[in-house]
């Protein structure tokens, strides 16, 4: 039909200097079409509008009707769902980040506690072994203090006995120097006198 | 020259019949539902939109390319245009505005990149949105639902639409004459908006592809007439110009239409807040 159109339009094109000639051939079963040949444009030949229109709001319906059903709600809720998706997944890191700061926090004030625990107790180690150091210092010295308060009380006795024996052989020595240049023997008297 | 192609740029936009159907009457309107070329870039225009959302929507959280797009075509109606303009009140009226957009844009586009077809007179390809009874129903049909929505949700209320507070009565009488007038031209507008953007377009490309032809032809036959070609290869690349700017037409005309759909639907929506 198309074709003939054609035929009918390429016919008369040059002999009528327009287009009017087409549409008349081909409008022979609609009853409007003669009395809009004088139209300037096809688009006003209103012979083709009530079944244009109803074709229109068929094919517009059904189109709409998808749109309804099918379209607007998979693809809208597509959208909605990936925003709702990546909201949620944003606040669940959000939510995990604040959880793992609250842990780090946790475990910097374990550690600061259990340091504290670590140094008490290295502390308490520490003084306990000094202590016992000391006291063992302690007994040592005054063992030691002991011995040798013992050897000097040996030691000064021996040095008295010395002393005393010192001034017989002293006395005992100017005797025999004294008898040996005078030729007499001296006294005890006048030794210790001499001694003075 | 009696072999020359006739130089008709409104020949595109005949309707012609393709499959006798039988015809009814409704109170003298005659309404032939034979399937003739409009029909059928219709039925396809449908049957693509269908086709595509039927394969991309497939509610992936990371979208792959397909999916991309078809979120992108609902985000034009959603993100630019029911939320920033009507608010959260509009989702409803997103399936609406969606079907709109995405059927006035398809078919927009089947007839700037299948147009090649009308280039020799074979008629593969039809605009149907330079067709002014497609371009006024959709006018009529929006305008009238939204028109019908008002008093649905306000009643009688809704009139006060016309009236404009804090004037003179006699001037707020005038107003109210003014605000009908440019409230009720509305359809009129949208319809020849879309209907003249879309024909103005093809008629030039159509035009200029006519030249292509003749003054190739023409150039053909030697001599001094072979500076023809020039003008005939300047004319093809205004088509390759014209063919991209037709395309963003295309699109515009789509968003334009929905855009002040979504305005209209406003008002009606938020009626009582925005004035």
């Amino acid at each position: 039909m198309a074709m003939q159109t054609q035929e009918d339009h390429g016919a008369h094109a040059t002999v009528e200097a327009g287009h009017e000639a087409g549409p008349a051939a081909t409008h022979e079963g609609t009853e409007h079409a003669g009395g809009h040949e004088s139209s300037g444009l096809p688009q006003f030949d209103f012979a083709w509008w009530p079944g244009q229109i109803l074709w229109f709001l068929i094919i517009f319906g059904i189109v709409l009707i998808f749109m309804r059903l099918f379209a607007a709600p998979k693809v809208g809720g597509t959208i909605e769902g990936r925003e709702d998706h990546i909201a949620g997944q944003i606040a669940d890191a959000r939510r995990m980040k604040d959880e793992a700061d609250a842990k780090a926090q946790q475990a910097i004030a374990e550690m600061a506690s259990a340091r504290a625990a670590s140094q008490k107790v290295a502390s308490d180690a520490r003084a306990k072994a000094g202590a016992e150091a000391a006291a063992r210092l302690a007994e040592e010295e005054a063992k030691l203090a002991a011995t040798s308060a013992q050897a000097e009380a040996r030691i000064a006795k021996a040095r008295d006995a010395a002393m005393t024996h010192v001034a017989s052989i002293a006395a005992d020595t100017a005797d025999a120097i004294v008898s040996r240049l005078t030729g007499k023997a001296v006294s005890a008297a006048e030794l210790a006198k001499a001694r003075g | 020259m009696a072999e020359q192609p006739a130089i008709d740029p409104m020949h595109q936009f005949m309707v012609q019949k393709l499959i006798e159907l039988p015809s009814f009457q409704i109170g003298g309107l005659t309404f032939d539902m034979s399937i003739t070329n409009s029909v059928t870039s219709m039925l396809a225009g449908a049957a693509l939109l269908i086709l595509f959302f039927a394969l991309t929507a497939k509610g992936k959280i990371v979208p792959d390319r397909g999916q991309a797009v078809a979120e992108a075509i609902y985000n034009i109606v959603d993100r630019t245009l029911v939320t920033p303009i009507i608010g959260h009140h509009g989702k409803p009226y997103i399936p609406y505005l969606l079907g709109l957009f995405c059927t006035i844009f398809v078919l927009n586009l089947m007839g700037v990149v299948l147009s090649i077809g009308s280039l020799f007179g074979l008629t593969l390809t039809f605009t149907v949105t330079s067709q002014l009874a497609i371009t006024g129903t959709l006018a009529v049909l929006t305008f009238f639902s939204v028109f019908i929505l008002g008093f649905i949700k306000h009643g009688p209320k809704f009139l006060t639409l016309f009236w404009i507070p804090g004037m003179h009565p006699i001037g707020s009488a005038l107003m109210v004459l003014i605000e009908m007038i440019s409230y009720f031209v509305r359809p009129l507008t949208l319809a020849l908006r879309l209907f003249g953007n879309m024909m103005g377009g093809h008629v030039v490309l159509s035009l200029f592809g006519s030249f292509v032809v003749a003054l190739g032809i023409v150039g053909l036959s030697g001599g001094l007439a072979t500076a023809a070609f020039i003008p005939s290869v300047l004319s093809f690349a205004m088509i390759v110009g014209l063919t991209g700017l037709e395309l963003v037409v295309a699109l515009l005309q789509a968003f334009v239409f929905t855009a002040l759909a979504t305005v209209y639907l406003n008002e009606v929506v938020n009626f009582g807040h925005g004035h």
